[in-house]
């Protein structure tokens, strides 16, 4: 077929040009994402659900792998089952980031999330961050609340200590979850299995049962990836009667191995967008 | 007969739908994962003679979250596509329907039990051994009918009280807990292990755990009363509440703002 | 970029072909060596039915799919090559009810893709107000766009696709479910946008739409580009002539003997009592042709241009043999 060229219509006034480039800020981005993650949480829970429903699970949850201490007659399990099983639900908790990084793609908005000028990466960082505030509650209100009546008892600072280190080790998993999530963007049907599925393999060799220690040392060398190992020892330590001097290398093993992972979760939502296009999987209302 | 031909349809329309539905198999992938949670636990503390309970216990999971999955997902389906109403017009076919539903993914979850003995015998070099196979194919069976008319319950709590769907989530642990799943109730303090009683899933896991041991099976007959009498409640309550929905369609002519 | 004289074009295709590959199945040739340039400035048509590449195309243009091969450029970017550069240009709406965060308030909605693109604090405050005024959805800003009306809802898709004041603005099926009264208010700010000196790029299948903002309109069909222009021109596709149509004809003999003419083409409907007289001369025959109704007593005559769905139907509605369409009817 012939070039066909249409002629220009008449002029109705100057033809707007190209304005100059704006650089996206990351962290705007992040934040204005944010507000989708915190109206997605409003309407996820009521103040009802969260506290009987969600709270009440997760509390039992704590119990029900706490109690395996009463079938062991052993009652340092007990201890070491529960404050794992504690700071677990808060990893179990932002491990629903999987599922939640898929309502882009039933929102819609996907298409002109690729088609913007800003990165795709801090959407989905600032789009699930609901599950963070959540977790670390639960989990809080397992260490501190529940916790003395299994007679696990905490001072003010060791506390204090332990509820920021399950702060940064929900932050820091929340990397590992947004990497995975990356990957089930491609395939959203697989979100439930692959955030469950990860986070029973997470308590499995993190330390959360049983020592790290007990793995063969490939087995080892992941769980050293993975920052709810460190985090888990700073509150096992701090637990102990460490002072909050005990916690410093966990905690910054912790920083840098989540970092990393969210380094690898920025790749892989960049490669996944780039997919996309390659492919056509993106559509327009998508 | 339209009703053991209904049980078929639900059965054969549930399987169809299950197919290519990752979301359904769930408890199956997660079942290996928690058995090792488990036995690991009890391996570490030097107690392999736990083993058993650490592979029945993914299994009960399995069998009782698929359950109730069906009993949650089904209404919410028909609601959304506008046939629940004329489902539940017809109140015989509609608890068969359910019924054959229910059964179909009680019998795809007992792939995890296969599951779980397979993981527990990878991890202790040995497999649990089944001491009392008949008892333990009965207790499975009857728990599988249990399991059937308890979620029958749950599927009418679902339509009658629309709010109670928020607490599907919720339904796993404190039933894990009382049902005895993993710890036998008997060592829970007395005011947890009374009302846990009632929950026949307590009564269950402690004949599998006997039916597996070695030693007998001290008074199988009326344990075994307990999960039918419990199991049976299911069914009657379960009909009393298919009821009550239906007359609230009659009166309202619509379910949708129940 | 283009020639530096005139600014560059705001849509310029080479041989542009997408392929898709489904798993397992057939590849489909989505595209097929499409050539097309639409010039900066003005409302440009992109008419075809479903699945005719239309979608396609916008999705290229937008950077959401890359080309199998051929070129595309918008307003002289590379879409592949400087895609960031294409999508600070670019606009997008679709039609439909998706694409919004329904939990978000429409101000909300358009903080959010403020910040997409990059927009300061300030401006982005005074561009929501604006643009939510503009559109008349300033009383209900606040409200969760869940709430709102489907017509609401896509005037907040119309208030997204400009935060950034994009010099060019892809609308895919914009009007797709509007009432017919938002459907015209929505053609009069697609005519404002005009004004202002935007490009807007318009994929639709309601040709009273196409008929009434369009600059040019392009048809697309299989993947191919089978006619391209103003509407004017497009018209000339169809029939070189004149169209006269005789209402009220219940039986068309008697008119038979006067019409038979050379260059005179007559087709009756019974069901809507019409005759449609297509006259291929000049002027002289025009006349001869009124003349003839005229005396057979016919009053109720139009006479004018074909429209551009007959157009339409002229140069796609029939699927003959694929690819080949006829470019006359009634011939």
């Amino acid at each position: 077929m012939p070039e066909l060229t249409t002629p220009a219509p008449e002029a109705t006034g100057s033809v707007r040009r190209p304005s100059p480039g704006r650089r996206p800020s990351p962290g705007r981005i992040v934040a204005a994402a944010s507000r989708v993650a915190l109206a997605d949480l409003r309407t996820v829970y009521t103040p009802l659900t969260w506290s009987v429903g969600w709270l009440g699970r997760i509390v039992t949850q704590v119990v029900f792998f706490a109690i395996i201490g009463l079938l062991l007659d052993d009652r340092e399990a007990l201890v070491r089952l529960f404050v794992g099983q504690a700071v677990m639900v808060a990893v179990v908790e932002v491990f629903m980031s999987v599922a939640s990084t898929t309502w882009e793609r039933s929102t819609g908005t996907l298409a002109l999330l690729v088609s913007a000028p800003g990165p795709l990466w801090p959407v989905f960082v600032g789009r699930s961050l609901q599950w963070i505030p959540s977790g670390v509650a639960t989990s809080g209100v397992a260490l501190f609340v529940v916790g003395p009546f299994l007679g696990v008892t905490w001072t003010v600072g060791a506390a204090v200590a332990a509820g920021l280190t399950v702060l940064l080790t929900a932050c820091a998993m929340y990397g590992v979850a947004l990497s995975l999530a990356a990957v089930v963007l491609r395939g959203p049907r697989w979100r439930n299995i692959v955030s469950n599925v990860a986070h029973t393999l997470v308590m499995l060799v993190t330390g959360v049962t049983v020592p790290v220690a007990t793995w063969p040392g490939w087995v080892q060398a992941l769980a050293q990836t993975l920052p709810m190992t460190h985090g888990l020892d700073g509150v096992r330590a701090l637990q102990a009667g460490g002072g909050p001097g005990a916690v410093g290398e966990p905690l910054l093993w912790a920083f840098l191995t989540g970092a990393g992972w969210f380094a690898l979760a920025a790749l892989g939502f960049t490669l996944f967008g780039e997919a996309g296009r390659r492919d056509g999987t993106i559509d327009l209302d998508e | 007969m339209s009703v053991v031909r209904t049980v078929a349809t639900g059965v054969v329309v549930q399987l169809r739908q299950m197919r290519g539905t990752p979301d359904w198999f769930l408890a199956l992938f997660t079942a290996p994962l928690t058995t090792a949670v488990f036995v690991t636990i009890f391996l570490h503390a030097g107690r392999g003679d736990l083993t058993a309970y650490g592979v029945l216990a993914p299994a009960l999971i399995a069998l009782w979250q698929m359950s109730l999955q069906t009993a949650g997902e089904l209404i919410a389906k028909d609601r959304e596509n506008g046939s629940l109403e004329a489902l539940l017009a017809a109140p015989a076919p509609f608890a068969a329907l359910l019924g054959g539903r229910v059964l179909a993914v009680v019998a795809v979850s007992l792939v995890a039990f296969a599951e779980a003995w397979a993981v527990g015998w990878a991890l202790t070099g040995s497999p649990v051994d089944v001491a009392h196979p008949w008892v333990f194919l009965l207790v499975l069976g009857l728990t599988a009918l249990a399991m059937t008319g308890w979620a029958g319950v749950m599927a009418c709590v679902f339509v009658l009280a629309r709010s109670a769907r928020t607490f599907q989530n919720s339904l796993s642990y404190p039933f894990y807990v009382l049902g005895g799943v993993l710890v036998p109730v008997s060592l829970l303090p007395t005011w947890v292990e009374w009302p846990s009683r009632l929950v026949f899933l307590s009564w269950s896991s402690d004949l599998l755990r006997d039916a597996l041991a070695a030693g007998p099976v001290v008074g199988l007959g009326a344990r075994l009363a307990a999960v039918v009498g419990l199991g049976a409640a299911g069914y009657v309550v379960a009909h009393g509440l298919l009821g009550r929905t239906l007359q609230r369609v009659r009166r309202t002519g619509s379910l949708a703002h129940a | 970029m283009a020639a530096t004289t005139s600014p560059p074009d705001a849509l310029h295709l080479e041989s542009l072909t997408r392929v898709f590959t489904p798993r397992g199945k057939a590849p489909v040739t989505a595209l097929d060596g499409v050539d097309l340039r639409l010039p900066a400035g003005g409302v440009h048509g992109l008419l075809g039915p479903n699945g005719a590449g239309k979608t396609t195309l916008c999705k290229i243009a937008c950077t959401v799919l890359l080309p199998t091969s051929g070129r595309a450029s918008v307003l002289g970017f590379d879409v592949v090559r400087d895609a960031a550069e294409v999508r600070r240009e670019i606009g997008i709406v679709f039609g439909g009810e998706r694409g919004l965060y329904g939990r978000l308030s429409a101000r909300e909605n358009l903080e959010f893709w403020c910040a997409m693109h990059g927009l300061g604090r300030r401006e982005t405050r005074t561009r929501v107000s604006a643009l939510l005024d503009r559109l008349g959805l300033a009383d209900r800003a606040d409200s969760l766009v869940e709430t709102f009306s489907r017509g609401m809802k896509q005037r907040v898709h119309l208030a997204r696709g400009l935060v950034a004041d994009p010099p060019l603005l892809l609308l895919d099926e914009p009007t797709v479910g509007m009432d017919p009264v938002s459907a015209h208010d929505f053609r009069a700010l697609v005519g404002e946008l005009r004004t202002e000196g935007r490009t807007v790029v318009l994929t639709t299948h309601d040709m009273a739409e196409a008929e009434s903002v369009c600059d040019t309109v392009t048809f697309v069909d299989h993947g191919r580009v089978v006619g391209t222009g103003t509407p004017g021109d497009v018209r000339g596709l169809l029939a070189r002539g004149s169209r006269i149509r005789v209402h009220d004809v219940a039986d068309a003999r008697a008119l038979a003997g006067p019409l038979d003419l050379p260059g005179v083409l007559t087709t009756h409907d019974p069901a809507r009592r019409t005759l449609d007289v297509d006259v291929e001369g000049g002027q002289d025959v025009v006349g001869q042709v009124m003349a003839a109704i005229l005396a057979a007593g016919h009053t109720s005559v139009t006479a004018g241009p074909p429209s551009l769905e007959e157009v339409y139907l002229g140069l796609l509605g029939t699927d003959g043999d694929g690819n080949r369409r006829g470019m006359r009817v009634g011939s």
